[in-house]
């Protein structure tokens, strides 16, 4: 199978002499048409990673490559070849849908005669279409996202990257936004990386996932390759086997050592 | 052939700033042109045309040169500005991700966002111009003249444009990688405009003009300034129009000065784009979080303040969420820097000691009381936390009361003493009267503000919005305290007609605490139909 990511030591680091390591030597091969997932606890270094690998910001150490092109030398193409849904992306609020799927169409060289009709679709995929002209401002939080995703696949770029794509949206969006990358995966081919921390959907979508915690990748695999590694029941478990958490006892400790309070 | 990118970001940054016309979008352009046509060929001329004469006068002046140099600077100073303070108000690094991830060179967005603007921008420089020329065409001036000046007017504030949307991407970018960068950046678009309104300030009152008729001072200001490309504009504005109709007379200095213009704004276009790169990025330049210590003696003291029970703790919360934000303590420098330059260059010298006291202090009480308790709180979540609690909003008004007086009382006394001292002669007891006199009104005026604010509230995170309900509530005051001030009196309800035999002091004092008494009284009614409309907001 091709490799359409592949990155070599990637590595981010920050402060002074580099003490803060948000992604530390990052080995990875993701496979043309997989769907992806990495996950981590907050502050793990997903979103770092995709920026890296979205030629936002420099790696200190290492590189990539995104479908044959290197992410230190062919910045462009790079960002020609991927769509991007950032987790906390900045809409233009004063545009409308359409004006604003027009813009990034542009941005991305998406010729005027194929994007007026792209736009059409994609807003009426997302049921915006009777909404095209309304300014973003007014729009809910999940019509947002939804808004958002369509940018990411307006000049239908071959590789997606999703950072938290659920994480605000209410049952009925996300089980939509979870339907729509099912069916671009599954048929339209597309090589996709969902970075979240909420592992059901992660389960769900992904043919292989990544751990990783404070910038190091900790584990990878299937899900069930991943319970096995841990001894543990569900990925739930293996994922607080490997990156810790609060055991159970302690949660209420504070109660009872003052349980004579109010 | 794909749309050059700068153009495509043009048109989007043209497309945000039409947005709430966006109505009129489509013959937006035609309107403006129209209207500009109507100003530039009749408004500006008719404006202009009472200080014809008296400009005939003072072009062949001493002051001409500097006086010209310094106003020019000043739209210079205020056209760098604008993008900036406008940038800085609402720091949104948000789209910079859209950006980054897109493949277009940062020199494109800077391009692009800078001719997205362009029609406000040539508005503003069409105006300038438009009032400028409106002064020159009575003397005669040649079309090669008139183009002239056109040009170097339209090529000084491009400049001076692009150099404030330069410095505004940087800062942006710089700001809004950290932690505070926000509230940095609107503490800055708060008092950045003081040094701008100390030179408005110094020509309106401040006898500047007089001053530069002086040979020595007109020099030394105009070497000062001759290094600025604005004052080379000036230099050939005020060569043709002492020269009419002769463009030969100042044709070599005119050709220096255009062409310096010339390379100055290439220069500026070429480092912005330079510094593009620098503009737009993500990387984050420190990592710092800011970090509370433990409570020292001041918090302890506002604790004990606030009764040292459970309100004594809110109060220290409120205390410290305010105090902790710059642009708060912005807007008291903002309050101090503008009594001190109404001081300096608008209170009248020729006028009674007392009497310019009274103005400074009738100016410095409202200023600090708006700019202190001028708005509520930031988002409905805030006053939300409040509403859950058992009178939680009863808590939160009481709260933002003490603290506002706590802030504002103090300062204006000190503010007020120092005024005070200022005056020749003074005598202890006044400077006594006038700090507790001071201190008491700011404490209504306090009162009032924050009535006024929970009666109409704000709760945007939106610094225009949030300024707007401040100056709201600071010209409430301002034309309340004037008001009643000249009003009172009128309906017979003064001290000075009730007492005749009673000496002009005491009455001066007695008419204070009847005006304070009043303040008193709006102030707690004020306060009471607020907390009632708190209560019921969803």
């Amino acid at each position: 199978m091709k490799v359409v990511i592949q990155t070599d030591q990637l590595s981010k680091y920050y402060g002074k002499g580099g003490e803060i390591k948000a992604v530390n030597g990052l080995d990875l091969k993701i496979y043309e048409g997989e769907t992806f997932g990495l996950l981590g606890p907050n502050g793990a270094g997903k979103t770092t990673t995709v920026r890296l690998l979205n030629c936002i910001i420099n790696p200190t150490r290492g590189t990539a490559t995104v479908n044959g092109y290197d992410i230190l030398k062919n910045e462009s193409e790079v960002k020609k070849v991927t769509g991007l849904l950032a987790e906390s992306p900045g809409l233009y609020e004063k545009l409308s849908a359409h004006e604003f799927l027009e813009f990034m169409g542009a941005l991305y060289d998406v010729p005027n005669e194929i994007l007026t009709e792209r736009i059409e679709d994609l807003l009426k995929l997302f049921g915006l279409y009777e909404r095209r002209s309304y300014l973003l401002e007014g729009y809910s939080r999940g019509m947002k996202q939804k808004i958002l995703i369509a940018s990411a696949l307006i000049h239908d770029p071959p590789i997606l990257f999703f950072d938290e794509p659920t994480s605000m949206l209410d049952p009925r969006a996300a089980l939509m936004v979870k339907d729509l990358i099912k069916k671009l995966a599954d048929t339209a081919g597309k090589t996709i990386f969902i970075c979240s921390h909420i592992l059901p959907v992660v389960e769900e979508l992904c043919d292989r996932i990544g751990i990783i915690n404070q910038g190091k990748l900790v584990s990878i695999g299937t899900v069930d390759e991943i319970i096995a590694q841990t001894k543990t029941q569900t990925l739930e478990e293996a994922f607080i086997a490997i990156t810790g958490g609060v055991e159970e006892k302690e949660l209420l400790a504070w109660r009872e050592q003052k349980s004579g309070n109010p | 052939m794909a749309t050059p990118k700068w153009l495509v970001v043009a048109r989007n940054q043209y497309r945000i700033t039409t947005s709430a016309i966006r109505r009129i979008r489509a013959y937006f352009i035609y309107l403006a042109i129209g209207l500009l046509a109507v100003y530039v060929g009749f408004i500006a001329p008719a404006i202009v045309s009472p200080f014809i004469d008296d400009f005939l006068a003072f072009i062949i002046t001493q002051a001409a040169v500097p006086l010209v140099q310094i106003i020019l600077f000043m739209f210079f100073f205020f056209m760098i500005l604008f993008p900036i303070s406008d940038t800085l108000r609402e720091l949104q690094t948000g789209q910079l991700e859209i950006f980054l991830a897109a493949p277009i060179k940062p020199s494109d967005v800077l391009l692009g966002e800078f001719l997205g603007k362009m029609p406000f921008y040539a508005i503003a420089i069409a105006v300038v111009t438009g009032t400028f020329t409106a002064f020159l065409t009575p003397l005669g001036l040649d079309i090669t003249q008139i183009a002239t000046i056109i040009a170097v007017f339209v090529i000084t504030f491009l400049s001076a444009f692009w150099i404030g949307v330069v410095i505004a991407a940087v800062l942006r970018t710089k700001l809004g990688k950290i932690a505070r960068g926000k509230d940095l950046g609107r503490a800055l678009a708060v008092v950045i405009v003081l040094p701008m309104i100390a030179i408005l300030y110094a020509i309106i009152g401040g006898g500047l003009p007089e001053a530069l008729v002086n040979p020595g001072t007109s020099q030394m200001v105009r070497t000062a300034l001759s290094v600025l490309p604005s004052s080379w504009g000036a230099e050939i504005f005020v060569g043709f129009a002492s020269n009419p109709g002769n463009i030969g007379a100042v044709g070599f200095e005119t050709l220096t000065l255009f062409g310096g213009l010339l390379v100055f704004f290439a220069a500026a276009l070429w480092v912005g784009t330079k510094v593009a790169n620098r503009a737009y990025s993500l990387e984050p330049s420190k990592f710092t979080s800011s970090v509370a210590k433990p409570d020292g003696f001041f918090y302890k003291a506002i604790r004990f303040v606030g009764g040292g029970k459970s309100f004594g703790s809110l109060l220290s919360s409120i205390f410290k969420d305010y105090s902790r934000r710059l642009e708060n303590l912005s807007w008291i420098v903002y309050a101090v820097g503008l009594v001190a330059l109404l001081r300096i260059f608008i209170s009248d010298p020729s006028s009674e000691p007392i009497d310019q006291l009274m103005f400074l202090s009738e100016m410095a009480m409202p200023f600090l009381a708006a700019f202190v308790v001028g708005t509520v709180s930031r988002g409905k979540e805030t006053l939300f936390i409040f509403k859950k609690s058992p009178f939680g909003i009863e808590k939160f008004v009481k709260a933002r009361l003490v603290q506002g007086w706590l802030v504002a009382v103090p300062i204006a006394a000190a503010l007020i003493a120092v005024l005070t001292i200022l005056l020749p002669q003074i005598r202890l007891e006044y400077l006594l009267i006038n700090i507790v006199w001071g201190s008491l009104r700011t404490l209504t005026l306090v009162a009032v503000v924050l009535g006024l604010a929970i009666v109409n509230p704000i709760f945007g995170e939106e610094s225009r919005e949030r300024n707007m309900g401040i100056i709201l509530n600071l010209m409430v005051v301002l034309f309340a305290t004037i008001g009643l001030e000249i009003g009172l009196p009128r309906i017979g309800l003064s001290f000075g007609r009730m007492l005749p035999n009673i000496d002009a002091f005491t009455v001066i004092l007695y008419d204070h605490i009847l005006l304070t008494t009043v303040f008193s009284l709006v102030g707690i009614f004020l306060l009471y139909i607020g907390i009632r409309k708190l209560n019921k907001i969803e």
